[in-house]
């Protein structure tokens, strides 16, 4: 209650000092726009809800917006108030950021345009030139900027790391973090930490050793990398037999979280290589498909903890970790909270890494549950073969990298999931540098429109689905929620929608033609809020009509 | 669309033996399968289209295949193999994709095709549902082109076992609206919030799943099965009029 009550004298507040009560609307900026991004901003940017200073808003992930203009009773008045066209054509996977009245939108394959988030026109854009080899897995895609001070981070598909001027788009610096032409890659958002730019890495499909890495901001040096396949020097390390595991993926290609009270980085990381073939690195296969707990400035691990032991499914552990404080057995504990695309969802106490909640919140078909530990029960004959073998969850995942939200006015987390199934080949691979590594392939046995996709609010103290709201065919979107109750998200038919956060009614929808591969986001500027999703290659803005 | 030096003006200048296809195969597999799924059909996760179909949206000859498998394909998420790989890989990987769609030539059907146009158009009524080159109904799949699209022995268990494999576009919807009266057909597209049918009388309808009373969606094929209709000879010749029809015909 007193975080109610807390939460809700900081909504007015806010609404007093930044909304002004629409006195600035309709007219143009009194203030200029942008202003420095602070560490102290980034720490506190739940206080600032006008803005949406990171991938995920605030460094716990939770995507939970304190704005509230736009409630249940108005949802339904939305009118489009913009849009962005993206010069590619790719389904945008893309999450704006805006600070203080500018947006800044990453297009695919590495590019970035800087927007007046009122009318969507540009003030300047960046276009990174990339080499013709790039070794990609999944699309050219981009999915958002860090910012600190006046400049802009992001990642580029030829695994570099740029900063770029936010007033002019102009390129400061731009590091080399790996070699594209071995399989390396970025396409995620970074996170600042500090004066740091923490950011991970792609290439599980091409059997790179994945790893973490730190930036200074100002010049782009490398401070710290921490690998997430440990060396011989490790004893973590004899999870891997023989020498598989200097090309045993296990990337980070989705941004991470922090929490300054415990100076912690927390980081999702991938399938190990080569993804289903497992013959060839049998043991547990450590650190891959795991949440990584590192320290803020050193990267030193201070916890793990592996999801998915030898993971022949490609099921990537690249989820967003959502830090919440919950009561939990009587107890205030400080947790993590992860829906992960194996299928089961789990509450961990983000201190030490312990187990606290496992549960199915998909159809699964490989584990008889978790032990007391949290580490899966395996079911027999559940290997990809060369003959095939039928499984729950299929590759995409009962649910993947787009991101869940968590309210903590209702308690729940918000979770696109997947009740699918396809079969799994094995195949021999040699490994061979720049080159998929993935020992196997999946096959469709039958139609998406067989399968079952829903929205899932889950109760992170016990793992129950509280309501479920059913999605035709499936969703590839990431959700939003606010301090309204609603829960913003879209879908691959192309709708964007709003369902109430308590219930899961439905209470407006919009079609918007193409695919939502993006996460919805929200913020405000001279009192309006605005709420902005990316669906194929346009950026929409809707807003209530002044 | 940039075009690989000399690829344009030639055609595949090996020698093709099955071996070739093969190896195509499994060259697919490892650099195509993550994106079109392993056998081509298309992937769900990365959205790479169904390349089974002899129909591609950005080449309609093998040269071009070659020059799109070699360099991708400009603003979308289709890049090319480059040089990682041989003229000659890249030419074994355009053979595997064309021996997906099914040459007549390959087939030994037992039935006669001309005999089987006869039952299509007569004892078999199959015109009263399904379209060939624009003459017939429109309550059924339009096979003008099934012939590349379905083996025979696909082609004979959808006549004997409608049911056994029913693509959504052939489900029926039914829906009960808030009156009480139900409207039937089949299943146009559906989404999240909608969909859309065509009702026995080919009317089409559109429903807002929220302002209906209830929907329910049937799965089953409204074709009937054939086996006691046609003797075993008259399927022979309908499986052989079926595979029959492609574009060329």
């Amino acid at each position: 209650m007193l975080i109610i009550r807390l939460s809700t004298i900081i909504v007015v507040l806010f609404a007093i000092t930044y909304l002004g009560f629409g006195q600035e609307r309709l007219s143009n900026n009194l203030q200029p726009s942008l202003s420095p991004v602070t560490w102290e901003r980034l720490v506190n940017a739940a206080n600032e809800p006008h803005n949406w200073l990171m991938y995920s808003g605030t460094l716990d992930s939770q995507r939970f917006s304190r704005l509230d203009q736009i409630q249940k009773r108005n949802v339904s008045d939305l009118k489009l108030q913009w849009s962005y066209q993206i010069p590619q054509i790719d389904a945008a996977e893309t999450v704006p950021l805006v600070v203080d009245g500018v947006m800044f939108v990453t297009e695919s394959p590495s590019n970035l345009v800087a927007l007046d988030a009122k009318t969507g026109r540009p003030y300047w854009r960046y276009d990174h030139e990339l080499p013709e080899d790039l070794r990609i897995c999944c699309g050219r895609n981009n999915r958002g900027v860090a910012i600190l001070g006046e400049t802009l981070y992001m990642s580029t598909l030829d695994a570099h790391l740029v900063g770029i001027d936010a007033k002019t788009g102009n390129l400061l610096w731009d590091t080399e973090v790996a070699d594209h032409k071995a399989g390396y890659s970025k396409t995620a958002a970074p996170l600042i930490v500090k004066d740091t730019v923490v950011t991970g890495i792609a290439g599980g499909e091409y059997g790179i050793r994945g790893f973490l890495d730190a930036y200074n901001a100002a010049t782009g040096a490398l401070e710290w990398r921490t690998h997430t396949i440990p060396g011989p020097d490790n004893p973590d390390n004899q999870t891997w037999a023989g020498d598989s595991w200097r090309t045993g993926g296990a990337p980070t290609w989705i941004t991470g979280s922090y929490d300054p009270s415990l100076n912690l980085i927390y980081w999702g990381t991938g399938n190990p290589a080569p993804d289903w073939n497992g013959a060839t690195r049998l043991g547990d296969n450590l650190y891959s498909d795991s949440a990584l707990a590192l320290d803020g400035d050193t990267g030193n691990m201070a916890w793990h903890f592996q999801f998915t032991p030898h993971d022949e499914h490609d099921w990537d552990a690249v989820q967003v970790p959502i830090l919440a404080d919950i009561n939990l057995y009587g107890q205030e504990r400080k947790v993590m909270m992860w829906a992960n695309r194996n299928a089961f969802y789990y509450t961990l106490d983000r201190e030490t890494g312990e187990f606290l909640v496992g549960k199915p919140f998909a159809r699964q078909t490989w584990a008889a549950g978790l032990d007391e530990k949290g580490r899966p029960i395996r079911l027999p004959n559940t290997s990809p073969t060369p003959e095939g073998t039928l499984i729950s969850p299929p590759v995409v995942g009962a649910t993947n990298w787009w991101s869940a939200a968590y309210s903590p006015r209702t308690g729940l987390i918000y979770v696109n999931s997947f009740d699918g199934e396809e079969a799994v080949f094995s195949r021999d691979e040699e490994y061979e540098e720049g080159e998929f590594f993935t020992g196997g392939g999946v096959q469709s046995v039958l139609p998406s429109d067989k399968h079952f996709s829903a929205i899932r609010a889950i109760d992170p103290k016990n793992g129950e689905r509280r309501w479920q709201f059913p999605i035709q065919p499936m969703s590839h979107a990431g959700i939003l929620t606010t301090a309204s109750d609603l829960v913003f998200s879209g879908s691959s038919d192309g709708y964007f929608y709003a369902l109430d956060a308590t219930s899961g009614e439905s209470l407006w929808h919009i079609a918007l033609g193409g695919p939502v591969r993006a996460a919805p986001m929200t913020y405000a500027v001279s009192g309006k809020q605005y709420v902005t999703i990316a669906a194929g290659n346009v950026v929409y803005t809707f807003g209530l009509d002044d | 669309m940039a075009t690989h030096a000399g690829a344009t003006e030639i055609q595949n200048p090996f020698d093709v033996a099955v071996v070739d296809v093969k190896a195509g195969e499994l060259l697919f597999q490892r650099h195509c399968g993550t994106c079109h799924g392993r056998d081509a059909k298309g992937g769900h996760e990365a959205g790479g289209p169904d390349l089974t179909t002899g129909n591609f949206q950005h080449a309609s000859t093998k040269v071009g295949l070659f020059n799109i498998i070699r360099e991708g394909v400009d603003g979308t998420a289709m890049i090319g193999l480059n040089t990682r790989e041989p003229d000659q890989s890249v030419w074994q990987i355009v053979e595997y994709l064309n021996s997906l769609n099914i040459a007549l030539k390959k087939i030994d059907l037992p039935g006669q095709p001309n005999a089987g146009q006869q039952i299509f158009n007569g004892k078999g009524k199959c015109f009263t549902c399904h379209m060939i080159n624009g003459q017939g109904g429109r309550t059924g799949p339009d096979l003008s082109r099934i012939g590349e699209r379905r083996q025979p022995d696909k082609l004979r268990l959808d006549l004997t076992n409608p049911n056994n494999e029913v693509g959504p576009r052939w489900w029926t919807m039914q829906a009960t609206r808030l009156d009480g009266s139900v409207i039937e057909g089949l299943r146009l597209n559906e989404d999240t919030f909608t969909f859309r049918i065509i009702d026995k009388n080919e009317n089409l309808w559109s429903f807002s799943k929220a302002t209906i009373r209830s929907f329910q969606r049937i799965e089953d094929s409204t074709m009937p099965s054939v086996e006691q209709t046609l003797t075993v000879k008259e399927i022979d010749d309908l499986v052989a009029y079926l595979a029959s029809l492609r574009k060329e015909s």
